[in-house]
């Protein structure tokens, strides 16, 4: 049996990446999201950033494996994400996650991802339910 | 503020495919064995939904810059399976943006998800090619 699961838990960080510009490339193809920005160096440039940003929907999708690798008995009910600040290409990313309410039915865990910066880069929110008996 | 009556796009018909499903996966970190959670943002970039978004754009002489996403669940998405999926996109003025909130069901009408994207529009200038 799992433990009980308690307001102010943390989860195990997970760190992905860095990611190389074959890697955005490939998010690109298989996603259809060709924005250049995230593949064309020149395009980050003329925007102040050092390096294109990795694709703010593959660091919030990334959160998936790691809430199962947590707890695989919870169902994830919903996720999402605000992408405040550009985590670049070439950074190393750190997914945390906190659990901010907790009842019977219903965990809800707030998600950051972290690049270089101090500032976070995504800041998300899940919510998880027992998984029903079949 | 609003500043055009919201639109309303489809229903899509659209599959699940397996093959896109697993590539997804591997490069978000998942192990394949579901469909990821996030696999809707596919759908987001279909031509059909896409070329709606980018005319709205043109228009303006913005390009979008994803803000937020969100997916809540009634009932996981599987891999070979067909699902209709509606939009209603709204804008507003201050700041300007698109939001984008898209119900998926199966073609039976069974509720299997809710999506919303919210879209920055940012001036031109500045962004060169991108779109």
């Amino acid at each position: 049996m799992s433990d009980p699961i308690k307001v102010g838990d943390i989860l195990p960080e997970t760190v992905i990446g860095p990611f190389d510009a074959p890697s955005l490339v490939r998010y690109a193809e298989v996603s259809g999201d060709a924005n250049p920005l995230h593949l064309d160096d020149a395009v980050a440039a003329a925007i102040g950033l050092a390096a294109p940003p990795v694709h703010g929907m593959k660091l919030l999708a990334a959160f998936e494996p790691m809430l199962r690798a947590w707890r695989g008995d919870l169902v994830i009910a919903s996720i999402a994400g605000k992408f405040v600040q550009p985590i670049l290409r070439g950074e190393t990313v750190r997914l945390s996650g906190r659990v901010l309410r907790a009842t019977e039915n219903e965990i809800f865990v707030r998600l950051v991802a972290y690049g270089a910066a101090r500032a976070p880069g995504i800041v998300g929110e899940a919510t998880l339910r027992p998984r029903l008996a079949t | 503020m609003p500043s055009d009556p919201p639109l309303a796009l489809g229903p899509f018909r659209l599959r699940v495919d397996p093959a896109r499903a697993a590539a997804y996966a591997q490069e978000t970190g998942g192990d394949g064995a579901s469909v990821p959670l996030a696999y809707p943002a596919v759908w987001l970039a279909e031509p059909s939904l896409f070329s709606v978004v980018q005319d709205v754009c043109a228009k303006r002489d913005v390009v979008p810059v994803h803000e937020s996403q969100s997916f809540f669940y009634d009932a996981p998405l599987v891999a070979g399976e067909s699902y209709d999926l509606s939009v209603t996109m709204s804008s507003e003025e201050t700041p300007p943006r698109l939001t984008m909130v898209g119900t998926v069901a199966t073609p039976e009408g069974e509720p299997c998800a809710r999506i919303e994207t919210i879209l920055r529009l940012v001036p031109r200038a500045g962004f060169g090619s991108a779109s």
